[in-house]
């Protein structure tokens, strides 16, 4: 079993590792912008944006962030599993992480398949040009976590597969989280 | 189960439900309100979930910091 004591105190080596959390940083930055730039827009046409936001199903961004968030608590189980018993623990809480990842989806698809059915599509406003290039863009980054979690569950009887490489795709999948603890508030219910 | 983090997981789920309770509200209080209240939730998914609170202080740091400007900037605009 490929298992060994990274010291996370060392500035190289943050859970997950530097790589990864130049990524998250990256990604926070740019979500970060446009997140910005939206509230900037959505000041000079106020009621425009608080008509839109209303729109919103509100209850369906809140089950969705009890989706992430429970699949984000499950995911951090599984991280402690593994630094107890090693590569072989993520596959207690593992298939529950990607289960509720999935629910998550699957209520954003209906969801849009509601706004489109409303004609609320793409187009209709700037904050409805905002709603889906943020949402879609972070759905993009849940579709590519999944991937990579299940890449890991499958690849745990893989030698190659380290400890170092669940963290990172843990540390991965918890970038999700902390976009869409931005995302739901400010387009949900801030205007 | 660990009981940090099944602590935060219910303390995070708990502030969702309260913030969506401020649907129906509308105002600069609530926007504040909103935009803090997304501020905890970061952080605790930051220190507790990815661990952040074992990282280097060079990475809590960062993020800490990148929070205070985010919230900074949308607090100034509004």
């Amino acid at each position: 079993m490929n298992q060994k004591v990274i010291n996370h105190k060392n500035v190289y080596y943050p859970p997950g590792g530097i790589l990864i959390w130049i990524i998250i940083l990256l990604e926070l930055v740019t979500f970060g912008i446009a997140l910005i730039a939206m509230i900037y827009e959505g000041k000079a046409e106020p009621d425009q944006f608080h008509d839109s936001r209303l729109s919103l199903n509100v209850t369906c961004g809140m089950i969705n962030t009890v989706f992430l968030l429970t699949s984000g608590f499950f995911m951090a189980l599984s991280v402690k599993e593994v630094n107890m018993k090693g590569k072989h623990g993520l596959k207690k809480y593992l298939p529950v992480t990607i289960l509720f990842g999935s629910f998550f989806l699957l209520l954003k698809s209906w969801e849009y398949y509601e706004k489109i059915e409303a004609g609320l599509s793409m187009g209709h406003n700037t904050f409805f040009n905002y709603y889906w290039m943020l949402t879609l863009f972070h759905v993009i980054h849940v579709i590519v976590g999944l991937v990579i979690l299940i890449s890991v569950y499958l690849g745990l009887k893989k030698e190659s597969t380290t400890i170092e490489d669940i963290e990172a795709s843990a540390a991965f999948w918890h970038m999700c989280d902390l976009i869409w603890l931005l995302l739901f508030p400010l387009l949900y219910l801030f205007f | 189960m660990d009981r940090t983090i099944t602590i935060t997981w219910i303390l995070l789920v708990v502030l969702t439900i309260i913030t969506s309770l401020f649907s129906g509200m509308n105002g600069i209080n609530v926007s504040i309100f909103v935009i803090v209240l997304a501020g905890f939730k970061f952080l605790g998914v930051a220190f507790q979930f990815m661990e952040l609170k074992k990282a280097h202080l060079f990475w809590k740091i960062i993020i800490f910091a990148y929070l205070i400007l985010f919230v900074s900037i949308i607090l100034i605009i509004l």
